[in-house]
């Protein structure tokens, strides 16, 4: 796979996630909705620290807090703190499974809506903690779809 | 985060990223409307047709109610000249079709299918068929935002619609709740009673529909009730709203559609 297809697989993957993420659903499932976006970062920095780390996080958080019009900044935090796990553990990513790699999404993904709860719950929003492990469940459900398509774009880019 | 969140400083960069992220939730709404498409195709024809006549039926109906809601509008106005009241602002519609919604469960937001072409402005309330659902916060050339009621950072003044007792009703960041504040722990609301928009502030028209009380609390030590309310708007679901203009606005008067 050359730089450029690569790099556009890249832009794509992101753009789907994040109209993915935009899908209407109802408020009975909201709590449910996976965290595509944050999936699809996460996905790139576990595969390819060296060239997609917090810099690339923060920049697709940027683009989050634009599209989804939250308070700007909020998703660039949560985007780098958790792009940040994978990047910081990368020496020791290369060690895990399939296996390990579902369960470490789960718990950066928990970690996330933890997160993302306290931030609007200092701004006084009314916040639900039951709700957390919800969409982390789901994220973790679709993350071997992504663990695949991941392994692909890089065993072909080698 | 902070600065923006409570203040709109940030507005000019976000209505900005707002003309160029459109067709981010126009692709969003692809399956939706697919979904519908599929929906009516797959249809049988015998189907449409019963439904065609339910609805002409009830169409025959509502026209019918109409009449005798335009003789009691006559008579109330008669009524409220007679006691040199101040006359009723008339109401005109207009259509339209949400085209993305917010993906965060703690902010509601919604984007509608006019703007400022089609006279929308902020502060615009906006209700489906059961009942109001928010207001208008940014207008585009051809979109708008809408804020939820549900929206914590919503409030609406309300009035009980048994005995005129008025309250705010504060969005909570839940799409099926509401919940009524400071009502001391003597007011006189039940589970079940009607709320209708007060008209205080002038924001909203008086007399559409809020929703019901769900469940009144009683906390111990505390001096207030909570009272829980269940919007009377399907909030969630519907997809084609009306947007409200009151005859103060004057852009839209005897144009609705």
């Amino acid at each position: 796979m050359t730089s450029m297809r690569y790099a556009l697989t890249v832009i794509f993957s992101l753009m789907l996630a994040l109209v993915l993420q935009l899908i209407p659903v109802s408020a009975d499932w909201l709590p449910w909705k996976p965290n595509f976006l944050l999936l699809m970062v996460i996905g790139w920095v576990i595969f390819k620290p060296s060239q997609w780390g917090i810099g690339f996080a923060a920049s697709v958080g940027l683009l989050a807090d634009l599209v989804f019009r939250s308070p700007l900044g909020l998703h660039v935090f949560l985007f780098v703190f958790i792009g940040a796990a994978p990047y910081l553990l990368s020496g020791w990513l290369i060690y895990f499974n399939f296996i390990h790699r579902c369960f470490f999404v789960f718990i950066l993904i928990i970690f996330s809506e933890l997160l993302r709860n306290f931030m609007y719950s200092v701004w006084g929003v009314p916040v639900d903690y039951r709700d957390v492990p919800l969409g982390a469940i789901s994220s973790a459900v679709i993350w071997p779809l992504m663990d695949k398509f991941l392994v692909n774009v890089h065993n072909n880019r080698r | 985060m902070t600065i923006h969140y409570y203040t709109n400083w940030f507005s000019s960069i976000e209505k900005f990223a707002d003309r160029s992220i459109r067709p981010f939730y126009w692709v969003a709404n692809i399956p939706s409307r697919v979904g519908q498409w599929a929906d009516l195709s797959s249809t049988d024809r015998s189907v449409i047709e019963k439904e065609n006549l339910r609805l002409k039926q009830e169409s025959l109906i509502y026209r019918g109610q109409l009449q005798r809601m335009a003789e009691l509008a006559a008579e109330n106005l008669r009524l409220r000249l007679l006691l040199n009241a101040t006359e009723w602002l008339t109401d005109s519609i207009l259509v339209t079709e949400v085209i993305g919604v917010s993906p965060s469960s703690k902010s509601h937001t919604l984007s509608i299918d006019r703007g400022l072409k089609d006279g929308v402005y902020v502060g615009q309330p906006i209700l489906d068929a059961e009942g109001l659902m928010g207001q208008i916060i940014s207008v585009f050339e051809n979109h708008s935002v809408a804020l939820l009621i549900t929206d914590n950072t919503h409030a609406i003044p309300v009035q009980v619609l048994r005995n005129g007792m008025r309250s705010i009703a504060e969005g909570t960041s839940d799409y099926n709740n509401l919940q009524l504040r400071f009502l001391s722990t003597t007011a006189d609301i039940r589970v079940g009673d009607e709320l209708v928009s007060s008209g205080l502030g002038g924001r909203f028209p008086p007399g559409y529909p809020v929703g019901s009380v769900l469940s009144i609390g009683k906390i111990p030590g505390q001096n207030f009730i909570e009272v829980n309310v269940r919007p009377a708007a399907e909030i969630d679901r519907s997809k084609h709203l009306l947007l409200v203009f009151t005859s103060q606005d004057g852009s839209r008067n005897g144009n609705s559609q």
